[in-house]
């Protein structure tokens, strides 16, 4: 605990976090918080039907309503598109024609209150057409099936064949060949903090909208579109945000439209506060899928090919689906070695809400599949778990080399093998064997996985991401960023960086969050990406502002360029040390001799595009990531025999390769929370229950997220390995840990009982009747 | 978000009476609202009267004493039954109950009452009540009676309360010589509800037989539900592994369990097998140890 | 009368209101909208989540599941009340130098919850700090951090021991 890496001031540390104190305090303003003066209270119409059409919408009643100010419906948007790409531009911002789920938005109201609002909204009257629908990819693509969407045939979303090298050679060759199918169940994004949003016009020119967005320039581009404003005119400001997973918050809801228009209907702020039902019924979630994984292996448990299949139930709007089942593909030729690769993608659109990025996207869904049968196939063999990892790793490429999977993905750092080392190492898996696994109706067991996942996540025109150091005239500095912080740490990495570079304290750097009016443009928070795009940038940034404050020394000392640096607030002569003034002599000296300078540094980052260029989604081959992190991970597990529950031992490691841990602290937080709560909690707790389009656990009662009592005391071990395209070589952190718990706990469950639980979550239920059918077929 | 509603908040008992006596069953009573503040933000409940009753400070108190046995006031706070020492000494079950009954933050402010007026056969208390032979005292301006607490529950979220009627206190008698009892139940996570549950009393005779037993399920019916074939399995009998097996398959086959997202009708069956055996050993080591 | 206005006084973060408000308000509303204190969150409709979680009598509670009227007569302390002006509490310094905070939603909640149980018990095992927070969902860190800073600030709050 508490341990340094690298000889940096700041970075390789245990580094506080710059917003801590304000959240420990209260002091942190989320969305919900924000008041502003003059302003309304929003609530949506929503749809009953998981699928009509809409025959007539009467809003005369609501607003005759004393108190209500502005109604809104979906004819006002003028037949408006957006989708995320250019090619998914489906969805309305409030349907039209036709619902497409249930709760689907189809008006909205502000109003004076919330109760006022609610009343309203009650008081409009839809008249809908019921349509048959189809609730899973199965009912999907049957034969006549309704369609979703009138011109998507067979109701396809995305699809995607991929094929490398030559499988069904390689299976004919194979000593053993396994085909296994998995489920992964449908998840909620799970973020305690239901969205909210404000919204106003200053001028009828202009938007102001403050929301909790992990990609905010979403939200800019989106309704600059929408309201046909150019970019300018459009401020995004972003307050505290309480966590994204990659979800609703990175892409627009109704409500985020409506509050808009109504602003622009009744000339005054207009706020909406969602609910947790309204996240549980309508917010992005996981998809769920069918993976089916075909593999052949040599006798030595060496792979030879895989064929996967995935089916995916997309909901209702594309969304960005096709990211995701290119996501679900891409990386199976990681962390292990894959000479044959094939990939076959289906998602479909549904009548249930739309499904979307999440935490460990795609790469979740495959690795589960990939790596728990990889554990059924050792078993088969005779081989130990740890040993065919260690036989199938990638090894770590020498400086300089990189290796390439045959669907040309380039990998300079690989640390897999150094984190099954290590995992195995600390829970002492060799003297496993033979010790005590049944105590009373308690039977233990551990599992093992290891698990890639992409960094610094490059698509098509949504790359550019810029900063901008500002050096005031006392030496305080300011630092603009695009980057989000939605709870993973990123201001203060962002901040770090900047205090690293320029040799100064973190303390003296004064981040500004998003605030599109001031701050330069970047994706956002998904794809692992603001560590390694933004901190480039960052980068960048603070080397032009401190290169320009050098140029200033270099004079002010008499020396050569290059014999000046900055380290700990003091500007020293490289050569002699002594000759040294104070950072804000040097700032001061900058700006205030005659005619006095403007110290402001930019950057913007490079990396990605620059060197492999971008993925080709439809055949499979190409980076998505800057650079690849890699996690094993070995969890024990209780088993109840008698009733099935699963529960984590604190026997819980994982370690992590994200290449250099920028702030130690931060990478163990996230680590343990990805394994915990989009991991763990999948294979065992999670799953949105439903049935013809309607959610039979819309409350978190029913929809059980993990808490304290069950919490494993995950150890989280840092693997180092310095990759070359990430900025102090980091590469992500702890989306790994995603897709490593899932399968460590599946074969864990296995070790203890000897059922597999293909598909998620093991519910006590499910254990329960796979255990019965276990001794059942036993005692024949 | 709740509907409006006219609030009164009487200091005595019998001011409370006089209020329900007026309202009847227009009036609803709010003790901690942990039960009930839920359904009505939610608009399933919109009363026109609310009557607060958690500053009836005369109703929060636990008595104990050898002869008369326990008498806890309806007020009571789950926490302080958690942490009673006299509790925790002479009546460990109840203890232990409350101890995974919701969480903490829910303990400190809902109240044993209010949590067996509301009438879940999921709830904890219930059962573990009915296995005590407790009694309740219910109160109206007309006088007070008692009901046995296995008489309480009508169906689901419904009670043997009159719409002029109030629970005043519970009673739990100090259980005879070699009494053992014990409250298991199915969760998932700590505090859950129970996706079943059981409370059993076993009292052993002088000769270390069954002498009389008690079974009662939670969340395997539509009220707390005593298994009264599964109690004959015990008495009067030598209790050893194979009965109590058989015990719990009678209990089983009495249950009338619903299904949910949590559990099926089946599962809820085999885990009431599981877990009438499972309080059973604990009720019947607790009475050898007695 | 319905929608009538009720008096209500309690004490807030040591300082006593005389308010007026309708029966039907929820304490975390009055808290939230009324005296402006938003460390408070609503997170959830089932009270289940415990982000409203503050400190009744120095108990912790819910403050989405009392009505506001029941704090009548009460001390109420919400996490706008725990630092001694510039000085934060041990639980709060041991949280941020840990490195348990995250998004920081359930922050707030957390740090009741950790308070009602150190105030009481001074020196919890690691299954009465874990119980303690049971009722405080978090979707980000694991809660491995938040159970360690909890025993930390303990220990801190104990002297040193």
């Amino acid at each position: 605990m508490d341990e340094t890496f690298g000889n940096y001031s700041i970075l390789g540390k245990a580094i506080p976090r710059v917003d801590a104190r304000a959240k420990v305090t209260g002091q942190a303003k989320y969305a919900a918080d924000i008041e502003v003066a003059n302003m309304l209270w929003g609530q949506i119409k929503r749809s009953p039907y998981a699928h009509a059409r809409i025959l007539n919408i009467d809003t005369s009643k609501a607003e005759a309503l004393p108190g209500v100010k502005a109604v809104t419906i979906g004819k006002d948007f003028g037949g408006f598109k957006w989708g995320w790409s250019g090619p998914t531009r489906d969805e309305e911002p409030l349907a039209v024609e036709k619902v497409r789920y249930q709760y689907e938005g189809v008006a909205a109201v502000a109003a004076v209150d919330e109760d006022t609002a609610q009343e309203a909204c009650d008081l409009i009257e839809v008249e809908y057409e019921p349509l048959p629908g189809v609730f899973d990819p199965f009912e999907a693509m049957a034969e006549g099936a309704p369609l979703v969407h009138e011109d998507r045939p067979g109701n396809i979303c995305v699809e995607y064949h991929w094929n490398f090298g030559d499988v069904d050679k390689a299976f004919a060759e194979s000593y053993l060949v396994r085909e296994d199918t998995f489920q992964t169940p449908r998840m909620a994004k799970g973020y305690l903090e239901p969205p909210a949003v404000i919204a106003y016009w200053p001028d009828p020119e202009r938007i102001v909208y403050i929301g909790a967005k992990g990609s905010p320039y979403f939200p800019y581009r989106i309704l600059a579109k929408c309201f046909d404003l150019p970019l300018s005119n459009v401020r995004i400001i972003t307050p505290i945000i309480g966590s994204d997973f990659g979800g609703t918050k990175n892409d627009m809801t109704p409500a985020d439209f409506s509050a808009v228009m109504l602003a622009k209907k009744t000339g005054r702020p207009v706020k909406f506060v969602t609910s947790q039902f309204d996240a549980l019924t309508t917010d992005l979630r996981r998809h769920p899928m069918w993976i089916t994984v075909k593999t052949g292996v040599s006798k030595d448990g060496l792979l030879k090919a895989t064929s996967l299949k995935a089916v995916a139930d997309g909901g209702a709007y594309t969304r960005m689906s096709p990211l995701t089942m290119f996501l679900v593909g891409t990386c199976q030729t990681l962390p292990y070695k894959l000479p044959n690769f094939k990939y076959d993608a289906y998602n479909y659109f549904t009548n249930n809400p739309s499904s979307a990025a999440m935490r460990g996207h795609g790469l979740y869904h495959s690795r589960f599949a990939a790596d728990v049968q990889l554990d059924m196939i050792a078993e088969e063999l005779g081989i130990d778990p740890v040993e065919i990892r260690l036989r199938n790793s990638i090894e770590n490429p020498k400086p300089g080399k990189v290796y390439n999977t045959v669907n040309d993905v380039h990998v300079a750092t690989c640390g897999v093998q150094e984190c099954i080392e290590k995992v195995a190492e600390a829970v002492n898996w060799k003297a496993r064997k033979g010790q005590k696994k049944v105590e009373g109706d308690k039977a233990y067991g551990m599992g093992f996985a290891a698990a890639t996942y992409n960094s610094g996540t490059k698509l098509s025109a949504h790359n550019a991401c810029a900063a901008i150091v500002r050096i005031c005239e006392d030496g305080s500095v300011n630092y603009l960023t695009g980057a989000t912080d939605v709870g993973q740490g990123s201001d203060t990495i962002m901040s770090a960086i900047v205090a690293e570079v320029l040799g100064i304290r973190l303390e003296d750097i004064d981040l500004k969050r998003v605030d599109s009016a001031f701050t330069p443009v970047d994706p956002g928070s998904y794809g692992s990406r603001v560590t390694v795009h933004a901190g480039e940038a960052a980068t960048k940034a603070a080397e032009d502002a401190k290169s320009q404050l050098l140029e200033v020394a270099v004079q002010q000392f008499g020396v050569k360029p290059g014999d000046v640096d900055i380290k700990d607030k003091k500007v020293f002569v490289k050569s002699s040390p002594e000759r040294n003034m104070a950072w804000e002599r040097l700032v001061r000296i900058a700006c205030y001799e005659t005619p006095g300078k403007v110290i402001i540094g930019r950057g913007y980052s490079t990396q990605g595009i620059s060197m492999y260029g971008l993925a080709d989604f439809s055949k499979g081959v190409g980076d998505i990531g800057t650079n690849y992190s890699f996690t094993a991970q070995a969890s024990e597990v209780e088993v109840d025999v008698e009733t099935g529950v699963v529960k984590c031992t604190d026997k819980n490691v994982i370690a992590h390769d994200c290449g250099f841990p920028l702030n130690t602290q931060a990478v163990e937080t996230q680590v343990q929370g990805g394994s915990y709560h989009q991991g763990i909690s999948a294979a065992v707790y999670e799953e949105l229950k439903m049935d013809s389009g309607q959610t039979l656990n819309p409350n978190l009662v029913d929809y059980k997220r993990p808490r304290a009592y069950e919490a494993p005391m995950t150890q989280v071990i840092h693997v180092i390995t310095n990759d070359p395209y990430g900025p102090f070589g980091a590469k992500e952190a702890s989306e790994g840990s995603t897709c490593s718990a899932p399968p460590s706990i599946v074969s864990a469950i296995h070790d203890a009982t000897g059922v597999w639980i293909k598909n998620l979550p093991a519910q006590p239920e499910k254990v329960f009747w796979a255990l019965k059918k276990k001794r059942e077929k036993g005692q024949k | 978000m709740i509907a409006a509603f006219e609030y009164f908040a009487p200091k005595t008992v019998r001011e409370a009476l006089s209020l329900l006596a007026k309202y009847k069953e227009e009036a609803k009573m709010i003790a901690g609202g942990q039960s009930i503040l839920v359904v009505m933000k939610q608009r399933l409940l919109t009363p026109e009267y609310l009557i607060d009753i958690k500053g009836i400070t005369d109703l929060d108190y636990i008595k104990y004493d050898e002869g008369k046995g326990l008498r806890i006031g309806a007020l009571t706070i789950h926490r302080a039954i958690e942490k009673s020492p006299v509790i925790q000494k002479h009546f460990g079950v109840l203890s232990e109950m409350e101890g995974n009954l919701a969480t903490i933050q829910t303990r400190n402010w809902g109240t044993i009452g209010g949590n067996i007026c509301h009438g879940d056969p999921a709830g904890d208390p219930a059962s573990v009540l009915i296995a005590l032979k407790a009694k309740l005292k219910l109160a109206s301006s007309a006088g007070e009676r008692i009901v046995e607490a296995e008489e309480f529950s009508k169906d689901y979220l419904e009670v043997a309360l009159e719409p002029n009627e109030m629970l005043t206190e519970i009673q739990v008698p100090t259980p005879p010589a070699h009494t053992g009892t014990a409250y298991e139940k199915l969760m998932v996570m700590k505090g859950d509800m129970g996706i079943i549950g059981a409370a059993v009393s076993i009292t052993l005779d002088s000769k270390g037989g069954c002498g009389d037993a008690r079974i009662a399920l939670s969340n395997a019916a539509s009220v707390p539900l005593r298994a009264k074939k599964a109690e004959k399995v015990l008495i009067g009998k030598t209790i050893n592994n194979g009965l109590l097996t058989k015990a719990g398959e009678v209990a089983s086959t009495e249950a009338t369990p619903p299904a949910d997202v949590h559990g099926s009708i089946e599962y809820r069956r085999e885990m009431a097998k599981v877990f009438v055996k499972r309080a059973a050993q604990l009720a019947l080591e607790r009475a050898k140890a007695a | 009368m319905k929608g009538e206005m009720k008096e209500l006084k309690l004490t807030v973060n040591g300082k006593p209101y005389e308010l007026e408000v309708k029966a039907e308000t929820l304490l975390v509303d009055l808290l939230r909208q009324e005296l402006k204190l938003t460390g408070a969150k609503v997170g959830c409709l089932d009270s289940a989540c415990g982000a409203c979680t503050v400190n009744i009598d120095g108990k912790a509670v819910r403050s989405c599941s009392v009505l506001a009227l029941q704090a009548n007569g009460r001390e109420v302390t919400t996490i706008e009340g725990v630092a001694d002006g510039d000085k934060l509490h041990p639980i709060q310094q041991a949280m941020i130098d840990h490195g348990a905070i995250e998004c920081g939603f359930c922050t707030p909640g957390m740090v009741m919850s950790a308070k009602a149980l150190l105030d009481e018990n001074p020196n919890p095992t690691r299954e009465e700090v874990k119980e303690a927070i049971q009722g405080n969902l978090c979707a980000d860190e694991g809660y491995v951090k938040y159970i360690e800073s909890i025993e930390i600030a303990a220990r801190e709050m104990r002297g040193g021991q």
